[in-house]
């Protein structure tokens, strides 16, 4: 029987024409027999993974239509509520495509959402690495790039909805000029240098969009590639269990199963955010009208970022009136939550690993990880830490709340002062303690006990024992060698 | 339904739907059904692939050796050898500190064009367009009149030479006559019960654009910050940590609301040299 | 694989239910156009008629001539048809007590009534007309530019409402008439600045009327619009819906050990 006839005969032609010319094959016969874990929550990397690639091509689409230029010009679109109203040339084209290139706004919609879904992804991704302890030796590197990863993916995000112009984002860009004014000594320089001038003012439009389809989606697909190049040298870390040691690794092989399974998952990633982006409506930037950048003097009620961005917004929101005026000098308000806590968040987050190593004293290589019941400081620190940011993030809203269910916003606020410390501590003991019960009793708080305990008697059978029935004092407990029933152990362990 | 039974229906619908999708493209588009069908053809795909991978006859735990990742000594010091030649030569070190210096200072000379990015801040963060004299016009440039307010009506004005300057933005606000509290030396900044104050929140710059007729206070809709009008827009409540500036302003003969001069302090957020 | 399969039904039929009904809540039913009332036309029969329910229902606040009473009601000399005829004609009057906002609710009397209750707060003092405005006049892109100025930093862009100080909001308009969107600007009802002619004509007045009623039912060619809450509501989308969605599909694709 010839090869040919096992199918694949074109395949296998066009893989000797490369290899005969790059000499691949034996690097491809190792990779395509390398193993991956098959656990789901090493899936959510990719998720975010697909996000991106999703938005590397649905954003190259929107450039063929979207003009980075803030010169001024009167909408002659289709939509007759803004007909004739003067706007930047950036918001009409924003316009256009929502309105006059078919198929656009389902493209910007899907950008869209493939943008917050691809933050969602992310966080929820460094919550896997960190509560199963993946960052430790000798990963630490892959972690310090995930953090700069999460990090640009927010900034890249900040800057591609306030291409728009829409009144919405130009708000957001003018609370993030002020930050940077806030920062000491250099707050006014940097300001200036970076956005071209005092605001509101018509540079930044050019200078978020060169950042936005350039220097930042460079930046993260190069991180992004060093990242799964770490990944593939260093392999997938996996969760104990029978028969696996910190020295093999068990899961599917790349090809065909992995591969397979991968590329399923990016096209079902891609059809949920196509089916978002064509049946939830997003940012309807016409809604909001144009930001105009000379007068900069027209604002919403409701105004709130993109979610990744709420927050910091909550925590401008929340942290009282202080500042502090000494020598003539102001260290403004919004320098504290503004800048010095998203500074020390990634601070933290960036030295974690070796934070973690201080006490733990652990410096050993881990390729086998931890459950979170493992850990229960660590996780309870992790439980604290994600409820503070989500107490700032609900607090983001307290507008909206406020509204919603016809109380103050001062009494929202001030709810949320008292509850920005108190619910962080309370996660902190509730995880720490639920840990230990869990890794203590070998039971899941959902799932309950499985099955029942069961006592062999002295004749042989086997009798069921209730629960409050402890053992009598004196009575024989299996033993090897008493009990020939009980697997031997497994070789090598 | 066997596995190769539901790939197959799945694959089915996912080409009637991209085929649907082409069909409501050609016919003029409608974001919903293109959504929606693109999200079918695609799912299907997906769906089918994963079914597709389980029924793989080499589906399954599989192990092998991870193998060693860490540095081989030989390598490790052979390498180190390499750097040393460039290092240890006698009479090469002080010349790298000079390749290093001539570096660095390249580097520095580098950052330079960085300067070209925007205007120096001097004066500009300091003062605004208001000049004594300036005539209030709204943002369509229409005059601000002393009978363009009822009591309780408010306007947003700019200064009539520089209608589109953004730092000028103010709101004025007509109340009662005698209701308004100045603070010392502003006795005569509020004629007739017109008091205006800069627009730009003193927290991080929003347009304080909500006026509560019924209790005299502006909001600020970003992060709350509420003022009190009639107490030269102290911050009642909110991160904002200083009062709106007051613009001075008069009534000129022909009843039109004119500035008596630029506001007495820098308008907007705090910045570090705010106080000199 | 058939729970996983419900799970996943459940899930996209609840998203959509929960999309229906913010859909349904947005399409808010059309309050009957109030007949529009004037002051010159009214006649003393009216005024009594007015006079005798309001004796009835309104001096408790009010006071008998419509004086006020402190810390209960305002005084009504002045406020002219155009403010009786808001506050009626939106349920907001009467109160049932003194309360720190006047909220819109079930209309109280029949367009009879309110004709003459009208007729009489009218006749206590000059107050606004009821304002009168064209079916054909006002231009939309104008009003929107107006309402982005006037009225988006309290109502919102969307015409969604939002929240003011001390538990004070203003309200959201899907359920305003073009006559009480012209009422309330002409006489600053509660916390509401006050817009007279001199600040918006009657022309602009027009235009700012036609695009609250456009805001009704606004261009969603998007798809479900989230009641236009803003990010929020897309946030929750995003995690809830969107990233659910494919945390399931991982969870169906991988292992559980």
């Amino acid at each position: 029987m010839t090869r040919g006839a096992r199918g694949g005969t074109m395949t296998k032609a066009l893989f000797r024409w490369f290899d005969e010319r790059l000499g691949a094959s034996h690097f491809t016969r190792k990779a395509l027999d390398k193993i991956f874990p098959d656990h789901w929550s090493f899936m959510i990397g990719e998720i975010a993974m697909y996000c991106f690639v999703i938005l590397v091509v649905t954003g190259v689409y929107l450039t063929f239509f979207f003009i980075p230029a803030s010169e001024e010009v009167v909408y002659e679109g289709s939509y007759e509520a803004l007909q004739g109203t003067h706007m930047s040339v950036a918001y009409a084209s924003s316009l256009d495509i929502s309105f006059d290139v078919r198929a656009g706004l389902v493209m910007r919609q899907m950008h869209h959402w493939a943008a917050l879904i691809f933050m969602a992804a992310l966080v929820v991704h460094m919550c896997r690495v960190f509560f199963t302890a993946a960052f430790r030796r000798p990963r630490e590197i892959n972690w310090v790039i995930g953090v700069t990863l999460f990090i640009l993916a927010m900034m890249n995000g900040f800057f591609g909805y306030s291409l728009l112009d829409d009144l919405l984002s130009g708000t957001g860009v003018r609370v993030g000029y002020s930050i940077a004014l806030s920062i000491p000594v250099a707050g006014e320089w940097l300001a200036f240098l970076f956005f071209g001038g005092e605001f509101p003012n018509t540079e930044f439009i050019t200078r978020f969009y060169i950042l936005h389809v350039l220097v930042l989606p460079a930046l993260i697909a190069g991180l992004l590639g060093a990242h799964l190049a770490i990944l593939w040298r260093q392999k997938h870390t996996q969760f104990k269990g029978p028969g696996r040691t910190e020295d093999n690794i068990e899961g599917s092989h790349l090809w065909p199963s992995y591969a397979a399974k991968s590329i399923g998952l990016f096209f079902i990633v891609t059809g949920v955010l196509a089916a978002l982006g064509g049946l939830v409506q997003i940012n309807p930037v016409w809604l909001y009208g144009p930001y105009d950048p000379a007068q900069a003097s027209a604002v919403t009620a409701g105004s709130q970022p993109d979610w990744y961005v709420g927050w910091l917004d909550g925590a401008l929101r929340i942290f009282p009136g202080w500042e502090i005026r000494a020598f003539g000098y102001t260290v403004a308000n919004p320098f504290f939550p503004g800048a010095l806590l998203p500074g020390i968040t990634f601070g933290v987050l960036y030295v974690w690993p070796w934070l973690e190593r201080r006490f733990t004293k652990d410096d050993a290589p881990h390729n086998l990880l931890d459950r979170p019941r493992d850990a229960p400081v660590r996780s309870g620190f992790g439980a604290a830490t994600l409820s503070f940011y989500t107490i700032l993030f609900v607090a983001g809203g307290n507008d909206v709340l406020a509204s919603v269910f016809k109380v103050a916003p001062e009494s929202i606020t001030n709810l949320f002062r008292i509850l920005v410390f108190v619910v962080p501590v309370v996660a902190f003991f509730v995880t720490r303690s639920a840990c230990r019960t869990l890794a203590r009793d070998k039971v899941h708080p959902f799932g309950g006990a499985v099955g029942s305990r069961v006592r062999r008697t002295a004749a042989g059978g086997y009798e069921e024992v209730d629960d409050d029935d402890p053992p009598k004092v004196g009575a024989v407990v299996s033993t090897p060698e008493a009990d020939p029933y009980r697997p031997p152990p497994a070789p090598g362990s | 339904m066997p596995a190769e039974r539901r790939i197959a229906v799945l694959l089915v619908l996912s080409t009637l739907a991209a085929l649907g999708l082409a069909a409501v493209y050609v016919a003029g588009g409608q974001p919903q059904l293109e959504g929606a069908l693109l999200g079918i053809a695609l799912t299907g795909i997906g769906v089918a692939l994963i079914l597709w991978a389980r029924g793989l006859s080499t589906e399954g735990a599989v192990i092998a050796e991870r193998g060693p990742l860490g540095g081989v000594e030989e390598d490790e010091e052979a390498v180190e050898e390499r750097i040393e030649e460039v290092t240890e030569e006698p009479g090469r070190r002080s010349v790298l500190k000079l390749f290093w210096a001539a570096g660095g200072a390249l580097a520095l000379s580098a950052v330079f064009p960085i300067r070209s990015l925007g205007p120096a801040p001097e004066r500009a963060l300091v003062t605004t367009a208001w000049r004594a004299g300036a005539r209030l016009v709204d943002v369509d440039g229409r005059p601000v009149r002393t009978d363009t307010l009822q009591v309780g009506g408010t306007t947003t004005a700019f200064p009539e030479h520089a209608e589109h300057a953004g730092d000028s933005q103010i709101v004025v606000i007509r109340v009662e006559e005698g209701a308004i509290r100045p603070r010392p030396g502003r006795e005569d900044w509020s004629p007739r019960g017109y008091i205006a104050y800069s627009k730009i929140c003193p927290h991080v710059g929003c347009p304080v654009g909500l006026y509560q007729a019924d209790s005299h206070e502006l909001l600020c809709p970003c992060h709350q910050s509420t003022f009190d009008v009639l107490d030269g827009a102290r911050p009642r409540f909110g991160p904002a940590t200083r009062s709106l500036p007051q613009l001075p302003l008069e009534i000129d003969r022909e009843g039109f609301l004119v500035a008596k001069g630029d506001f007495d302090e820098p308008v907007g957020p705090g910045f570090w040299n705010r106080e000199r | 694989m058939r729970a996983r399969v419900l799970v996943a039904l459940a899930l996209v039929g609840g998203s959509l239910a929960l999309a229906a009904l913010t859909v349904g809540a947005s399409a808010a039913p059309v309050a009957p156009r109030q007949t529009p009332t004037t002051t010159s036309g009214s006649n003393a029969a009216d005024i009594a008629g007015g006079r005798a329910l309001y004796e009835v229902a309104c001096t408790t606040c009010h006071g008998n001539e419509g004086e006020g009473v402190e810390n209960r009601g305002p005084s009504l000399i002045g406020v002219g048809a155009a403010s009786a005829d808001f506050y009626l004609s939106t349920g907001r009057m009467p109160m049932d007590r003194p309360r720190a906002q006047a909220e819109r609710k079930k209309v109280a009397y029949s367009p009879v009534q309110i004709r003459q209750l009208v007729a009489y707060v009218a006749s206590l003092g000059p107050g606004p007309p009821i304002p009168r405005i064209p079916a054909s006049a006002g231009n939309l892109a104008e009003g929107n530019r107006l309402y982005a100025n006037n009225c988006a930093p309290c109502h919102s862009s969307a015409g969604a409402g939002g929240a003011l100080g001390h538990a004070v909001y203003a309200p959201p308009l899907d359920k305003s008439t073009p006559l009480q969107v012209a009422q309330a600007v002409r006489i600053g009802p509660g916390a509401m600045p006050v817009f007279g002619p001199e600040a918006l004509d009657d022309e602009q007045l027009a235009s700012i009327v036609r695009y609250v009623e456009y805001l009704r039912t606004p261009d969603d060619r998007g798809g479900f619009g989230l009641r236009h809450l803003g990010p929020i509501p897309e946030g929750f989308v995003a995690w809830v819906i969107g990233l659910g969605a494919m945390l399931m599909a991982v969870r169906w694709i991988g292992t559980k050990d």
